[in-house]
């Protein structure tokens, strides 16, 4: 179908949202909580756009991440309503997140300096996009959640304690994109959310690899042989290598 | 698949200058440990280079759930589309030959997709001992 974004024709599949179609033809709307592989749930509410449908001419603001294209449509992602949306997100993120570089970055590039509104004094990097949790269920494994309500909002594993759910996969904190969710790895363990999981080794040089825990989910979870999860990245490499020259190659 | 990347070790000097190649051209070139064909030194005057295999049957394609592992039909390479990869770092861990990396620093994962269709650790190999035909 083809619908307009900024003037410029463009043509969309049907189940594209305004966000995908944008993006293929490429033109650029901020995001901060849309990933391609998770499902929308306009949480950060910076990719407001204004939509004018062709039946009644009428223009409303909606979330480009949620809303589903429809054919003849007027999208406009500048306008001074967007651009006026865009800086009182902006300006409400930097409350939470007044240090935060990503945000400050984003904010400057809209028009906004600072944030107006009073800080929170424990504030901290997380402005409840929702990605870590939704990356959490796409692992299958549920094991945080939004805690409480209000301005006390935050994420969390359930009553502060981490289930057993929690194999420390990490995709929270690698998907998190303000770097609010704290990993550490240590030699011989992994720390996320408070929780130690002990780091399986490599049975060849010993080297640190994933946690025993999340290697047994992995096994569980993937049909692959468990041999595939027992040497680290250079000794697979270094066997290779050798299999090559066993084979009088070299 | 019409191109495959040849390794030819018996040419190998060792000479690293794909690694640095690779490195340039899928980063800035600040860490040649990024780059994602490595060297094996394994005797005396011998090489062997490896590097994505492009499996037919890829562990590193099962181990993902979110489809961010695509191959490219037009030259056989399986690619990382960054927009899908949720950091899960599953596929580093599941291949079985080492050749899946996870970036720390931007949270996905990186692998060699024959840099489109025309590998420069190939192009840039003095002793030709990298061929993509």
């Amino acid at each position: 179908m083809i619908l307009r974004i900024d003037g410029k024709q463009i043509e969309a599949k049907k189940w594209d949202t305004i966000l995908s179609a944008a993006k293929r033809n490429g033109i650029s709307i901020p995001s901060l909580c849309h990933h391609d592989a998770l499902e929308n749930v306009g949480a950060c509410r910076l990719c407001v756009v204004e939509v004018k449908t062709s039946s009644n001419g009428e223009r409303k603001l909606v979330t480009a991440c949620e809303y589903k294209v429809a054919p003849h449509i007027e999208v406009f992602t500048h306008s001074e309503a967007v651009r006026r949306s865009r800086q009182t997100t902006l300006d409400l993120l930097l409350a939470r997140a007044p240090e935060n570089k990503l945000l400050l970055d984003l904010s400057r590039e809209n028009g906004v300096e600072s944030t107006s509104y009073s800080t929170s004094p424990d504030a901290n990097e997380c402005i409840l996009c929702y990605l870590c949790t939704r990356a959490c269920e796409k692992m299958g494994c549920n094991a945080i959640s939004a805690v409480g309500r209000g301005q006390g909002k935050s994420i969390q594993p359930p009553f502060l304690t981490v289930p057993d759910a929690c194999v420390g996969c990490g995709s929270c904190a690698a998907i998190c994109p303000t770097g609010f969710i704290e990993m550490i790895d240590m030699p011989s363990k992994r720390v996320i959310w408070g929780k130690e999981f002990e780091r399986a080794k490599c049975e060849s040089c010993g080297a640190p690899l994933i946690p025993v825990a999340y290697r047994e989910w992995a096994i569980a979870n993937r049909e692959l042989p468990e041999d595939y999860y027992l040497q680290c990245q250079e000794c697979k490499r270094k066997e290779l290598a050798s299999k090559f020259s066993g084979l009088g190659v070299s | 698949m019409e191109k495959t990347l040849v390794v030819i070790p018996s040419k190998c000097t060792g000479c690293g200058t794909c690694k640095l190649a690779c490195s340039m051209v899928k980063g800035k070139g600040e860490i040649i440990a990024r780059s994602r064909i490595h060297i094996h030194t394994t005797g005396p005057d011998s090489h062997v280079q490896t590097t994505c295999l492009q499996c037919v049957e890829a562990a590193c394609m099962k181990a993902c759930d979110t489809g961010a592992l695509v191959r490219n039909v037009e030259t056989g390479a399986i690619e990382v589309n960054a927009d899908r990869c949720i950091g899960c770092g599953l596929c580093e861990i599941a291949c079985p030959f080492g050749h899946m990396h996870f970036n720390l620093q931007t949270g996905k994962s990186e692998k060699c997709d024959l840099c489109g269709g025309d590998p420069a650790c190939a192009r840039f190999c003095p002793h030709g001992a990298l061929e993509y035909k």
